[in-house]
C-alpha cells in the first residue's frame, strides 16, 4: 500500500511569503533610516 | 566606507543568499513523508528562533558590559540587537503557527515552549517600549540594560522547556549533546539557512547601531 503524503503547501508557500514580507520591510525601514548615512 | 553602509552592504548580500535558501530549501530538499510540504516551514522558522536567540543573548551580553563600564557603545548595540530580535522574533511566531495547523492540527497550544517564546516576545516589545518611555540617557541605559539581563536569563528555559515539560513541540534535533538526526541534504539546507539568517541579523544589527550612533550625538 503507497502511503499518502499530506497535501499543505499552502501552509508552506504562505509561511515562505510571511518571511520574506517581514525580512523585506525591515530592511526596507533599515534602508530608510539609514540613507544617506 | 560608513558602517551604515557597510551594513547595508552586508544585509544586501544575505537577502541574496536567502534566495538561495528559498531555492534550495524548495526545489532541491526533499518532502518529509509524514508532514508533506509543511514540513519545510521548519527551514525559516528554526533559523529565524535561533536569530531572535542570539539577538537576546548579546543583548545581555552587552548589558553586563554595559552595567561593569558603562559605555554608551554596549548600550546602543543592545538597543540595536533587542529591535532586530523582535523582527526574528515575529518570523518565528508567525511561521510557527502556519507549521502547526496542519501537523498538529491547532494554530496554537499553551504549552511551556510556545508561551515561554510569546514571553520572550513581550520581553522584546517591553524592552523597546521602556527606551521609548525614558527620556534621561543614563537612566534609560540602566533600566534597559536590567530587563536585557531578565530577557537573557528567560533563554536556557525556552531551551529546556522541552525536556522539562509535556510538549506539543519537537525536542531539539541540532542543538543537543548527540548528533543531528536529520538526513544529510535536509541538514545542509538547515546549516545554510542559519548561516543567512546570522549573516542578516549582523547586517541588520551594523544598520541599526550605525541609526543609534547618529542619535546620540543630536
Amino acid at each position: 500500500m503507497s502511503e499518502v503524503i499530506p497535501q499543505n503547501a499552502g501552509y508552506m508557500v504562505a509561511a515562505y511569503i510571511v518571511t520574506a514580507i517581514i525580512v523585506l520591510a525591515y530592511a526596507a525601514s533599515l534602508y530608510r533610516r539609514t540613507r544617506g548615512r | 566606507m560608513t558602517l551604515a553602509s557597510r551594513g547595508r552592504a552586508v544585509t544586501l548580500v544575505a537577502l541574496l543568499l536567502l534566495v538561495g535558501v528559498y531555492v534550495r530549501a524548495l526545489a532541491f530538499t526533499p518532502l518529509e513523508r509524514f508532514q508533506g510540504a509543511a514540513q519545510k516551514i521548519f527551514y525559516l522558522h528554526v533559523p529565524a528562533a535561533w536569530s531572535a536567540m542570539l539577538a537576546m543573548a548579546l543583548v545581555g551580553l552587552a548589558s553586563v558590559l554595559y552595567l561593569l563600564v558603562k559605555d554608551p557603545r554596549y548600550d546602543r548595540f543592545a538597543a540595536a540587537s533587542a529591535e532586530v530580535g523582535t523582527a526574528f522574533c515575529v518570523v518565528m511566531l508567525t511561521t510557527g503557527p502556519l507549521w502547526a495547523r496542519p501537523v498538529w492540527g491547532t494554530w496554537w497550544a499553551w504549552d511551556a515552549r510556545l508561551t515561554l517564546t510569546l514571553f520572550l516576545f513581550f520581553l522584546y516589545i517591553g524592552y523597546l517600549l521602556l527606551r521609548q518611555a525614558v527620556p534621561d540617557p543614563g537612566v534609560r541605559a540602566r533600566y534597559s540594560a536590567v530587563l536585557g539581563i531578565c530577557g537573557t536569563v528567560l533563554l536556557p528555559f525556552i531551551h529546556l522547556s522541552v525536556y522539562l515539560f509535556r510538549t506539543l513541540h519537537p525536542q531539539p534535533i541540532v542543538l543537543k549533546p548527540s548528533a543531528p538526526s536529520l538526513p544529510g541534504v535536509m541538514l545542509v539546507t538547515l546549516l545554510y539557512s542559519f548561516g543567512v539568517f546570522t549573516l542578516l541579523y549582523i547586517g541588520f544589527v551594523m544598520q541599526r547601531y550605525a541609526v543609534g550612533e547618529e542619535g546620540s550625538h543630536v
